[in-house]
């Protein structure tokens, strides 16, 4: 592209030596405040739902909850959890490795977070399709998959972010330094907020 | 041309949306034959087939467009270049129509299309006001109005009013902290792109069988839940909608807090960047909620969900709490960037600083703790928790101190100052804070349980809307418009035809919306095509007026037009202003600065001899330059 632009100081052409570095002005790294910003918009995402679930559980105040016949596979869904939050520690630890300039370490970190991360994936889909109950199935139904589908859908963009990390893990593009690792240290933030949501999803949905 | 298909662009953006949309329809259809159903399901609140591709067509034409290449080069593990400027700058005019990641293109995008959306909205308004002009049904079927108001407020809300604050301060923004760009470039192209996205959505539902969407910009369950097609457009097209704004949000937030320029604390940032920080606070933390909403509806019609089904248990009335928790801060998110907007204009042209600098922030801050607490007053009547009301009504009294501070904050800054009316942008800031007064008092009373009873659902409050959007909201962006023109295209506007269109939208507004409130009062229902023949002289004026509103606006259009091509050159600073974007070329550079500039005063010190906000670089080097101390006001005697 020609450079065209009416130049501030007399200079005719300032298109290649490019920006100047923008000051920083907060400790805190950039791409950290944006994931950190996007996932307060994902917790009152899931807010919204949770207020539904308020009215439909206390507001509306149906005969039991949940519906007469159905039972929820419990001890399942607390395996589940249990896989979903011993990955949060595996990916704690690729972080460190990395932070030690540990390659061998981040690798098995990460690929065992997406290991976990996928049999999460995979059992909720098996649940789902030997539960007994459709979405269609009152409002049990709908804010029971609304919930568990919304959290399912963010552990699965969640995985693919795991996958991006991986890719580069194993290509060796990261590196000890903080603006070397921000490809784990961000999808790893995403990871933890997946896994404490599923826990409240869980307390709510399945415990009380 | 093989070429021109490889490379992101127009070409590859129409395949993709081809690719997207045929994805999608096969997709449905081959499920469906599959599970041994029909290909094609055609009941209202179905239409899968249109559904699906409804939403993978935008991403296939997002992915043709050029919006994901850097991402996906990044995903599959290929090296990326950050530092590559290529989707930067804009030499002719077709880079206004290309996936570009400069802040100053994106935002003069940004303007222009939401201009283009005003207009689409405004013909809305005035083919109702049309068909209002005489009692009975002349021009437009019920049916048809129902759709023509819904359309109207949503794409009023959705596409103007909202994204054309978030396309002002893209331009200006980083400019007046310093900033050579926004934190996120490539998000900030798309959150420009998701909104055309959003506009076509929302308009397409008029071809939908049907017709468009009819249950109102709030669309309440469980009349969206069972209506015709088109809501489901609605649903989707919201979805887009409030992913541009949430990103567009995110993206002003960061770039706040990480990028100012040294010596820019809290203290000294602009008015209109205390105002974006706020707004951006209420976007991410509300938007969500209106997202929420519409995706339960969406399950209800597609997926037979029963979240506002009453027989299955479903609860009607949590869609509305659900709704206006997002909808109430949204008509802040609609107005704190204006009250920005003006606290620049009006300081710059009365040359003197603004009068309780620090209170004007903390007054925003507190409207937006504020505004997350009063969101059931839209729902006196709806027969929610009757506990609930007073507290309500308590909280929403109180939202009227913040903004009264602000109000008199203008008027403090006014007294006295030396007030340049030759600037559009001063006279529309001037008339700002006479109508949205009003606009804002009736808002007062509306908050009031025993008034709104009697009110709801009236022209009083079609009255109070547009007093505060119309001759709120937007004179702030007429007022924005006017004072950055200069700015963005390096031209001055011609201020003789900025006055007529002042003084016709001035007038035009007074005679459209006052008259609404006694008709209000006299109990005529709004959202009806039809009225009792004893409000028929009202009508016809308040019609009358609002053709002449909409006609003067294209005296608008004509000067941007042809100010923008044949303007006599405006100069870096035509309004001897002190904030940073004042200080570079207009239009500025390509990267906005050679150096960052350093901050080493407030913003509005005018009037102060020697105060300076920032200095730029390459000037007064090695040199000490004094810290400028914040003035006190004085009042000369």
């Amino acid at each position: 592209m020609e450079s065209a632009s009416i130049a501030a100081h007399g200079h005719v052409d300032d298109h290649h030596h490019g920006p100047p570095e923008a000051h920083q002005s907060a400790r805190i790294d950039r791409t950290i405040l944006g994931i950190l910003l996007f996932i307060l918009s994902e917790v009152m995402l899931f807010g919204a739902f949770f207020a539904a679930y308020f009215f439909l559980r206390v507001v509306a105040d149906p005969a039991s909850w949940p519906p007469e016949g159905i039972e929820l596979p419990v001890l399942i869904a607390g395996i589940n959890t249990c896989i979903l939050v011993s990955s949060s520690f595996t990916i704690h630890y690729a972080l460190e490795a990395i932070k030690h300039n540990n390659h061998r370490g981040l690798k098995l970190g990460l690929t065992t977070t997406w290991l976990l991360g996928a049999t999460f994936l995979f059992i909720q889909i098996n649940e789902y399709i030997h539960i007994g109950f459709t979405p269609r199935d009152g409002a049990f139904g709908s804010i029971f998959f609304s919930l568990t589908g919304l959290h399912g859908a963010h552990v699965f963009v969640g995985l693919l972010l795991l996958t991006f990390a991986n890719i580069r893990a194993y290509r060796g593009h990261f590196g000890p330094e903080q603006k070397d690792h921000l490809g784990v240290e961000v999808p790893g933030i995403y990871w933890h907020f997946v896994d404490i949501m599923w826990i409240i999803v869980f307390l709510a949905v399945y415990i009380i | 041309m093989a070429a021109a298909i490889r490379q992101p662009g127009w070409y590859r953006g129409a395949i993709g949306l081809v690719l997207g949309a045929a994805f999608g329809f096969c997709l449905v259809v081959g499920l469906r034959l599959l599970s041994g159903l029909d290909a094609f399901q055609t009941e209202q609140t179905g239409y899968p087939q249109v559904i699906v591709p409804l939403i993978t067509a935008p991403f296939g034409f997002l992915f043709g467009f050029g919006a994901f290449d850097y991402w996906f080069r990044w995903a599959a593990g290929k090296p990326t270049i950050p530092e590559d400027h290529s989707g930067h700058g804009a030499t002719k005019w077709q880079d206004y129509f290309k996936f570009n990641t400069d802040h100053k293109v994106i935002g003069t995008q940004y303007v222009v299309t939401t201009l283009f959306f005003f207009l689409i909205g405004g013909l809305l308004a005035l083919l109702m006001r049309a068909e209002l002009a005489q009692p009975g049904t002349q021009i437009v079927a019920a049916n048809t109005f129902n759709g023509l108001f819904s359309t109207h407020a949503v794409v009023m809300i959705f596409l103007f009013i909202i994204p054309v604050f978030a396309g002002l301060a893209n331009y200006v923004l980083p400019l007046m902290i310093g900033a050579p760009d926004m934190a996120f470039p490539r998000l900030n192209a798309l959150s420009f792109w998701l909104l055309p996205i959003a506009g076509i959505i929302f308009l397409g539902s008029f071809l939908a069988p049907g017709g468009s969407f009819d249950a109102g910009w709030t669309g309440y369950a469980p009349l969206s839940t069972g209506a015709p097609l088109g809501q489901t457009f609605f649903n989707i097209g919201v979805q887009f909608a409030g992913a541009s704004s949430i990103a567009t949000a995110l993206n002003f937030l960061v770039t706040i807090i990480t990028m100012r320029a040294p010596g820019m604390n809290l203290w000294r940032m602009p008015l209109l960047v205390w105002a974006n920080l706020s707004t951006s606070l209420l976007v991410v933390g509300a938007t969500p909620f209106v997202a929420g909403a519409q995706f339960m509806v969406f399950f209800d019609r597609i997926l037979g969900m029963n979240f506002f089904n009453f027989l299955e248990g479903g609860d009607v009335i949590s869609y509305q709490h659900i709704f206006w928790f997002y909808s109430h801060p949204a008509v802040y998110i609609m107005m704190l960037p204006g009250f920005g907007i003006i606290s620049e204009i009006i300081s710059t042209h009365a040359r003197k600083p603004v009068f309780g600098y620090r209170l004007m922030a903390l007054a925003l801050i507190g409207i937006v703790v504020l505004s997350y607490s009063v969101w059931a007053h839209h729902m006196f009547v709806a027969g929610m928790f009757s506990w609930l009301r007073v507290p309500i009504m308590i909280t929403t009294m109180l939202i009227a101190v913040p903004t009264g501070i602000k109000v008199f904050s203008w008027l403090g800054t006014l007294f006295y100052g030396k007030i340049h009316t030759y600037s559009t942008a001063m006279l529309f800031a001037l008339a700002f804070i006479i109508t949205f007064t009003v606009g804002g008092i009736s808002g007062v009373m509306l908050g009031m349980i025993p008034i709104d009873i009697h009110v709801s659902d009236t022209y009083f409050v079609v009255a109070h809307i547009h007093f505060v959007l119309f001759g709120g909201s937007v004179f702030t962006i007429f007022a924005g418009i006017y004072h950055w023109f200069p700015k963005m295209t390096g031209r001055m506007y011609d201020e003789r035809l900025g006055r007529i269109h002042f003084w016709g939208t001035l007038v035009g507004t007074w005679m459209t919306f006052i008259p609404m409130h006694w008709i209000g009062m006299d109990g005529m229902p709004r959202r009806v095509a039809d009225y009792a023949s004893q409000y028929g002289d009202w009508n016809l004026l308040i019609s009358v007026s609002a053709f002449v509103l909409g006609a003067v606006q294209l005296v608008f259009l004509y000067n941007m037009i042809v100010s923008w091509r044949f303007g006599p050159k405006a100069g870096p600073n035509p309004w001897r202003a002190n904030s940073i974007e004042w200080q570079v070329s207009s239009p500025p550079p390509v990267f906005n600065f050679d150096e960052i500039p350093r901050v080493v005063g407030g913003p509005y010190e005018y009037g102060t001899p020697g105060a300076r906000h920032a200095i730029m670089g390459g000037e007064g080097e090695g040199a000490e330059v004094p810290e400028t101390k914040p003035s006190t006001v004085t009042v000369p005697s």
